[in-house]
């Protein structure tokens, strides 16, 4: 593709983003996506409107780092829980009260406990967030009126043109190969 | 996915049983040539004899307890993954007339063991007097025996059913059994609640804690997949028998260990904070005396060991796929079912002091050839795998997702 | 339903239906506007919540004192009414923590409603501790701040202190699970919408979710950890709320065995709860093909098993008491079960005990009316649990000289009504304005064969 062309079409209608392929049947996709693995393209995804088993593998994908993320969450909120209840009632203002120790450790169990969960969980779900980039008002795919069903009943395979091996020929006769019902582009 | 075709399969003890004898009978010989050893030439008395026997007796009454209640929950649950490993369980919950045979020191010499029992402590206390009527030496017994009779009864419906299916093939046995074991599993919660009261909680007659039986349930659950995964390894090392036990197999025992210990640690905390809490001396005198001494030591150990420890050592999903470490978790934890027990048992007998001793081992050592041998006798000529349960193929390709 | 051989499972959702058909039978009633039963039933709830309101308007505005609490009976209608919001909670996160991590898949066409109530009865539960205070305004001075009266702090030994710990952490991590388990939903309603302002709205509230395999999988793994992480939590709220009655030295409230039968306590309560809503919802809403016989089925059999537990309970309670040799302890359970409040107590075992035994026979189970009217009778057991646990304690204590009776007044009973209808009023606003059930969760457990859809429909 020469660069007066693709000048242009920048011009016109924005940079190309990527090829987005369609396929109805959870199966076709995790066979798609292995195929796509294997061609060695690096910069893609792929779309379900569910959780689809198998297909993390299918991709390659690995394992992600939250559990540990959590797991430092989980031993902040113990600790801070811990230093919380030692500090005010046995040091800052140590306060007798029905004969108990100024710090008991079975009378903090429940709160130290309390706030390893809730940081835990604050890790969990902010750490998925953060990875996933979400909260995210616009990606390009929101454009193409197609992708809308990816939440509905639809899958979908999206090859970046980022891609080292993105070439928008050949990358769209190989999507049609691995038995895509529709190939379309998509813009930014 | 898996397809493992297991009637190409051995599974059947058959060669391993000698061997399995052989090493049982050597446990027996072994503990009782021990436990006389020490009698005559360590000077050891009989009170001191019933009371590690004490200690033994419940060890494997909580294993087979476990057992009993994995096979019960196994049917209620109508659960898929643990169809391969259930053949061994049930093996473990018919033991019952074993144990009832090994209660009878117990009962023989039951005012050894217990305060209550003797007519001249209970005349001179009046709380034990007004007790007189439920801690009597003959109702106890009497208690005693229903509640071996009704795990008996349960434990060995649930082998013989399931032993029958292997000739028969008859899925309707499987439907049976899951509703047969509804009404079981209530008379087996009664029975070890009330068992866990009689046994162990009035070797204090003082004493009382509502929720004394439930954390001895707790215990029993933790022995028994603590003891499963190593079976299972053994006989699966052992001529590659019952190589239908996978890794997610595995996994899931070490699922079952980790949420039973926190459980356990639950209700001990539960137990212990509430006592501690309230700060009533009839109450707060059981665990003073277990933190008072040498038993201060002792419990710290149990606190540590039984939760601190394989809690974090079990947390990882890597722990419990690893088949080794799992397995040297599960040993731990074995050995601190005994502790547990012990911990219950030896500082009302032997306040101040921990009593620790070869004796306890040799005890131990009676009791795990006994029930060893009565194990192998039981499985001998059947196989391992329940090989017609309509359930197994599943169980076969069961995945962790 | 026939006797299935055991090797087959039972598909989880019936109907055959296609993907898109799940999204459209789901979101009907949000996408189809309001009918008008749901009016009716939006006008009543909301007209119990305002008479609730006026009642404790007028009980902050006058004091504790329009309530018929005494000197002895220093708690009661209020804490029940806490304890019972707070047991209806408990479900939810059962549903869908612990019966995810157990692998029931059956959970998925329950779990988001069940959820939802979650958040409300925990909402109404949390009420309750703040307008008991009398002085509500510094309910504020629950929490641990610094301040500027000198070194002053709460003091973390008090259960009422791990209390609002527990409730607020729990209200949280509710809502967040919630939230979180909606999110991909919230994005099929977005791309359904036909109005611009729903879509905006909805896809706000979706994150920008795309559905990415990467996005999915991040999902999933903190669904496991938050389900890993509400199990405990539960277990610890009503553990904790056990805590306010077992610390103490009063007689019927000072047992060990307290944490684990409250905990079953409030799963039973949440279930039957459950079970009282779905059951309508099913009927009035057209969701029959996916909360199926089975669901009830299965919800039925927990009740069993917990309301088992719940017996098991009381018998143990009965028999230590008895037991302990205690004078105290004994009375305790003589007053509970001959005592003043003897009817009470009655009614506890009637509705807790003997009516669940109904549901060992599976016609019972399978007759949708039957389970209801039972679920209706566990309600009423339990919040009459908590009321003999709280009052038959109180009332006669250690000194006969200070016995006395308590007495609700119409300012109370008008109070536990107003929650009621903040209840169901929050529910009816969830069922309009969210998709009730899962709607990505369904579309995984629909068999292999029934995924495809008609092209162009």
């Amino acid at each position: 593709m020469s660069t007066t062309v693709m000048d242009r079409r920048v011009r016109e209608e924005g940079a190309v983003w990527g090829l987005l392929a369609e396929f109805t049947d959870a199966a076709e996709l995790i066979e798609a996506a292995r195929k796509v693995r294997d061609a060695g393209y690096t910069r893609w995804d792929s779309f379900a409107p569910f959780a689809v088993h198998g297909l993390d593998t299918a991709m390659g994908i690995h394992k992600t780092v939250l559990p540990r993320l959590v797991l430092l969450g989980g031993a902040a909120g113990c600790l801070s829980g811990i230093l919380l209840q030692w500090w005010t009632n046995a040091v800052d203002y140590p306060f007798l009260i029905s004969g108990k120790p100024l710090f008991g450790w079975p009378a903090a169990v429940p709160i130290a406990f309390e706030l390893t969960i809730l940081f835990a969980a604050f890790a969990a779900l902010f750490g998925m967030l953060g990875l996933n980039g979400l909260p995210r008002l616009h990606h390009p795919l929101f454009t193409s009126e197609r992708f809308r069903r990816v939440t509905t009943d639809r899958f979908f395979i999206a090859i970046e043109a980022d891609d080292p091996r993105f070439d928008s020929g050949e990358t769209r006769r190989f999507l049609t190969q691995l038995g895509a019902a529709v190939v379309e582009e998509v813009r930014d | 996915m898996r397809t493992t075709d297991i009637s190409i399969d051995r599974h059947e003890l058959g060669g391993l049983a000698p061997l399995l004898l052989k090493l049982a009978g050597a446990s027996l010989v072994a503990g009782v040539a021990g436990i006389a050893l020490m009698a005559t030439v360590g000077g050891r008395g009989l009170d001191r004899i019933l009371q590690s026997w004490l200690v033994g007796f419940t060890f494997f009454l909580n294993l087979s307890l476990g057992a009993l209640f994995f096979v019960l929950l196994h049917h209620l649950t109508r659960a898929g993954w643990s169809v391969v490993v259930r053949r061994l369980a049930e093996g473990m919950a018919a033991l019952f007339p074993l144990l009832a045979l090994l209660a009878v020191p117990i009962v023989l010499w039951l005012p050894r063991l217990y305060r209550w029992a003797e007519p001249g402590v209970v005349v001179h206390d009046p709380i034990l007097a007004g007790k007189a009527g439920w801690l009597d030496p003959t109702f106890f017994t009497i208690r005693l025996g229903v509640y071996l009779l009704i795990w008996s009864v349960l434990g060995l419906y649930l082998f013989s059913r399931s032993v029958r299916q292997d000739a028969t093939g008859d899925p309707r046995l499987t439907v049976t059994m899951e509703k047969r074991s509804a009404p079981g599993m209530v008379l087996f919660a009664l029975a070890v609640n009330f068992c866990a009261f009689d046994l162990l909680m009035s070797l204090d007659p003082h004493w009382f804690s509502t929720i004394f039986g439930v954390y001895l349930f707790a215990g029993s659950v933790v022995v028994f997949f603590a003891v499963l995964p190593h079976l299972t390894h053994w006989l699966q090392h052992h001529e590659e028998l019952l190589h239908t036990v996978t890794v997610e197999h595995f996994h899931d025992m070490g699922k079952m260990l980790f949420a039973f210990v926190v459980f356990w640690a639950y209700i001990a905390f539960s137990q212990y904070m509430l006592i501690w809490y309230a700060n009533l001396p009839e109450e707060t005198e059981w665990f003073l005396r277990r933190q008072s001494g040498q038993w201060v030591w002792f419990s710290l150990f149990l606190a540590i060991g039984h939760f601190v420890i394989p809690f974090i050592l079990l947390l990882p999903r890597s722990s419990k796929r690893k088949i080794h470490r799992l397995l040297l978790v599960s040993a731990w934890m074995v050995l601190l079912h005994w502790v547990d027990i012990y911990w219950i048992v030896m500082p009302e007998l032997s306040p101040g002091r921990v009593p620790l001793d070869p004796l306890d081992l040799f005890v131990m050592l009676t009791m795990a050839g006994a029930y060893g041998t009565a194990w192998v006798l039981l499985l001998r000529r059947r196989s391992l795998v329940p090989a017609r349960d309509p359930r197994l193929a599943e169980s076969l390709a069961f995945e962790n997702a | 339903m026939a006797e299935a051989p055991p090797a087959t499972r039972q598909p989880l959702i019936l109907g055959e239906k296609s993907l898109g058909q799940v999204s459209r039978d789901i979101l009907s009633l949000v996408e189809g506007g309001a009918t008008p039963l749901w009016w009716t039933a939006f006008l009543i709830s909301f007209t119990v919540l305002m008479i609730g309101a006026a009642a404790i308007t007028y009980q902050i505005a006058t004091g504790v004192g329009t309530w018929g609490l005494n000197k002895t009976v220093g708690w009661a209608f209020d804490i029940t009414n806490f304890v019972f919001w707070i047991g209806i909670g408990h479900a939810g996160t059962l549903i869908s923590a612990v019966l995810y991590l157990l692998r029931q898949r059956w959970r998925t066409s329950v779990n988001r409603s069940a959820e939802a109530m979650t958040l409300f009865a925990v909402l109404c539960a949390g009420l309750f501790p703040v307008i008991h205070l009398g002085r509500p305004w510094f309910a504020y001075w629950m929490a641990p701040y610094p301040n500027t009266r000198g070194s002053l702090w709460i003091n973390f030994r008090s259960p009422l202190v791990w209390d609002f710990f527990a409730i607020s952490t729990y209200l949280t991590i509710s809502f967040l699970f919630w939230y979180f388990g909606m999110i991909p939903d919230l994005a099929t309603l977005a791309t359904r919408a036909k109005s611009r302002l729903r879509r905006r709205l909805a896809g706000f509230l979706s994150f920008g979710w795309s559905g990415s395999t990467s996005t999915w999988l991040r999902y999933e793994t903190v669904y496991l950890l938050l389900a890993g992480l509400a199990t405990p939590l539960v277990v610890s709220v009503h553990t904790i709320v056990s805590w306010d009655f077992a610390t103490a030295l009063i007689p019927g409230w000072h047992s060990t065995i307290f944490p684990p039968y409250f905990v079953t306590g409030a799963i039973f309560s949440g279930f039957a709860m459950v079970l009282t809503l779905l059951l309508i919802a099913r009927k009035t809403m057209g969701l029959e093909d996916y909360i199926t016989v089975r669901h009830v089925d299965a919800m039925c059999k927990i009740l069993i098993a917990t309301g088992g537990i719940v017996g098991f309970s009381y018998l143990i309670e009965v028999f230590t008491a008895l037991y302990s040799g205690d004078p105290y302890e004994q009375f305790a359970v003589v007053n509970r079960a001959f005592g003043p409040y003897a009817w009470a107590y009655w009614l506890v075992i009637a509705c807790n005990v003997v009516a669940p035994q109904l549901l060992w026979f599976k016609k019972l189970r399978h007759n949708m009316l039957v389970v209801w009217i039972i679920s209706i009778f566990i309600n009423v057991g339990m919040w009459f649990e908590r009321f003999v646990i709280i009052v038959t304690s109180l009332h006669r204590d250690f000194v006969p000289s200070s016995w006395a009776m308590y007495r609700p007044t119409i300012i109370e009973i008008a109070t536990l009504a107003g929650t009621f209808g903040l209840f169901f009023t929050c529910f009816l606003l969830f069922a309009r304005f969210v998709p009730v059930i899962a709607i990505s969760e369904v579309k995984g457990v629909l068999g292999p064969g029934h995924r495809h859809e008609e092209a162009g429909s």
